[in-house]
């Protein structure tokens, strides 16, 4: 559906995008990548908001660029936070759904359809300035559906969503997904994204870093010594017991003596061992955290690799 | 979908919060109106209202082609709103020009009622004015030449609003008072050579103010065909503009 060739996108001397070469068919893809890494740029480009500045983009075999016909299969939930705030929220989804080209009582029915498909249908007749952030991407996944699309972009669509939203809204996607479109999801938290597919493009300053499974990727940043960081009141007991985990490769007690810093080998196994020692053995965990679990420590076992 | 487009964008015009300022600065007119031909000391009221309306309802009525043109794509563009609509299927052109159309007519609604109270006031009441069909006429010429040419520098420049208003407050204002053929570069002129206002006679001050100084001699003939060109002209390339290059939220712009 979306066929990228060397594209590449120059703002003046910056560039956004490097010479990127990929696929996006049916089905959930992530489009995962830290802040400024192209992300958005990339978006832009298969929305034609943007022409590369070289290469090659076409979606459904068309240049994207103010083409109308790729605009009537194609539906995008921006990231930006702006609405027209007067509006209701029901007379916002309408007017676009006017302009996709429903006549007035195809664009009424299709509003209330996807109104109760995001859970925005009671409460879409206030206005959009007093809307919470959640409320406002449900909005805004609403006019994205509104022409029923065969390729939806969402970029950075989770933002602002408590948690029941995110399941609810991820799950809206894995129907979609299911009746054969394809999703394109932004995000720069991997968490995020390993909630709603195993496909994903990773992109690093403005280059596609990889692509395909997520799986993948997991296991490659798996087979690197793994930092986890546990906060107890008692480090010595703690430490003699972690010694006697399975793939721990180095473990060093912090100045304080507070906490201890360990460094892992397949850190489910370990994730795994750890909790069966606090449930069986009484072990105090005061706080827990991996720096590992982040996005820049990908990147960084993906250009090691 | 045009239909769509369209209301929309004159709903949003027609807004209150929009509109009524408009309203009672029109008012504010016909005040001034009503009292003009106690400042000029002699004026007849079709005088008073020729001056009144060369000196205040034609450059509100730039004013408010300013406001409302740069609305059609810069403000879409400053709320980063423009993302909405240039993402759906509605070829760009059609998008601008049925935009501008609704900001045309509006800013015509405006001038004309500035010149009706204008009207009112000059002549204490609903007295009978020679000139007010004419320039009720010279006003929709304008707001749609100053919403062509506006538009176009909308499209063009950031910050366009302050440009306009230079032309709106500085251009219109000099040029038709400049010796030679200067005045045929000045909107103005020919929605004066269609509205015909009596010359001011021997008061230099006035003549300036009036923006009739110069040596203005255009018929009404030819402004409204020179007007139709250059709107025919500046809304193509628009058109054409808007459909080749890229609109971003502002932030974003480089």
């Amino acid at each position: 559906m979306v066929t990228a060739t060397n594209v590449s996108r120059w703002y003046g001397q910056v560039i956004g995008l490097n010479d990127i070469t990929c696929e996006i068919g049916p089905g959930i893809t992530a489009l995962l990548g830290m802040n400024g890494a192209g992300k958005t740029t990339l978006i832009r480009l298969i929305t034609g908001q943007l022409r590369p500045t070289t290469g090659d983009l076409r979606v459904f075999g068309e240049e994207p660029f103010a083409n109308a016909n790729v605009y009537r299969r194609l539906g995008y939930c921006p990231e930006i936070d702006n609405f027209y705030e007067h509006y209701t929220g029901r007379a916002f989804v309408q007017f676009l759904a006017r302009l996709d080209g429903l006549s007035s009582l195809e664009a009424k029915k299709r509003t209330e359809d996807v109104l109760d498909m995001v859970g925005m249908s009671e409460r879409a007749d206030r206005k959009i300035a007093g809307y919470s952030k959640g409320m406002r991407q449900r909005i805004k996944l609403a006019q994205a559906m509104l022409h029923n699309p065969e390729i939806i972009l969402l970029d950075e669509p989770l933002n602002g969503l408590d948690p029941v939203g995110r399941r609810e809204f991820i799950d809206v996607l894995g129907v979609l997904a299911e009746q054969g479109k394809a999703i394109l999801v932004s995000s720069h938290i991997l968490f995020e994204v390993e909630q709603m597919t195993r496909s994903l493009l990773l992109l690093h300053r403005g280059r596609l870093l990889a692509t395909g499974d997520l799986g993948v990727i997991r296991s490659l940043i798996d087979k690197h010594p793994h930092q986890i960081r546990i906060e107890t009141d008692e480090p010595r007991k703690a430490a003699a017991l972690l010694a006697s985990l399975p793939n721990i490769v180095s473990m060093e007690f912090d100045r304080l003596g507070e906490s201890i810093q360990l460094e892992v080998r397949e850190p489910d196994s370990f994730y795994d061992a750890l909790a069966k020692a606090v449930l069986e053995q009484g072990l105090v965990i005061r706080g827990f955290s991996s720096p590992d679990n982040n996005l820049e420590s990908v990147f960084k076992y993906l250009v090691e690799a | 979908m045009e239909s769509a487009i369209f209301g929309q964008a004159i709903r949003e015009y027609f807004r209150p919060k929009r509109f009524i300022p408009w309203i009672v600065l029109a008012f504010g007119c016909l005040g001034i109106a009503y009292i003009w031909d106690t400042l000029q000391n002699g004026a007849t009221k079709l005088e008073s209202y020729s001056q009144v309306s060369s000196i205040f309802v034609f450059h509100v009525l730039a004013l408010a082609s300013a406001i409302f043109t740069t609305a059609i794509i810069s403000q879409e563009i400053e709320q980063k709103t423009i993302v909405y609509l240039l993402t759906r299927p509605v070829p760009r052109w059609k998008l601008l020009v049925l935009r501008y159309l609704a900001s045309a007519i509006v800013v015509s609604v405006i001038g004309i009622i500035f010149a009706c109270l204008s009207s009112v006031g000059a002549y204490h009441g609903f007295g009978s004015n020679p000139l007010l069909a004419k320039d009720c006429v010279a006003l929709i010429v304008g707001a749609f030449a100053y919403g062509a040419l506006f538009l176009i520098i909308s499209l063009m420049f950031n910050r366009a609003m302050i440009i306009c208003l230079l032309f709106a407050f500085g251009w219109e204002t000099m040029v038709p008072n400049m010796p030679g053929q200067m005045y045929y570069l000045s909107i103005y002129s020919y929605l004066q050579g269609i509205a015909q206002h009596p010359s001011t006679g021997t008061n230099k001050l006035l003549a300036l103010l009036t923006s009739s100084g110069g040596d203005n001699t255009l018929t009404a003939g030819m402004s409204y065909g020179v007007m139709a060109v250059f709107v025919a002209a500046l809304i193509g390339l628009g058109a054409w503009w808007f459909t080749n290059f890229e609109y971003l939220p502002r932030e974003d712009a480089e």
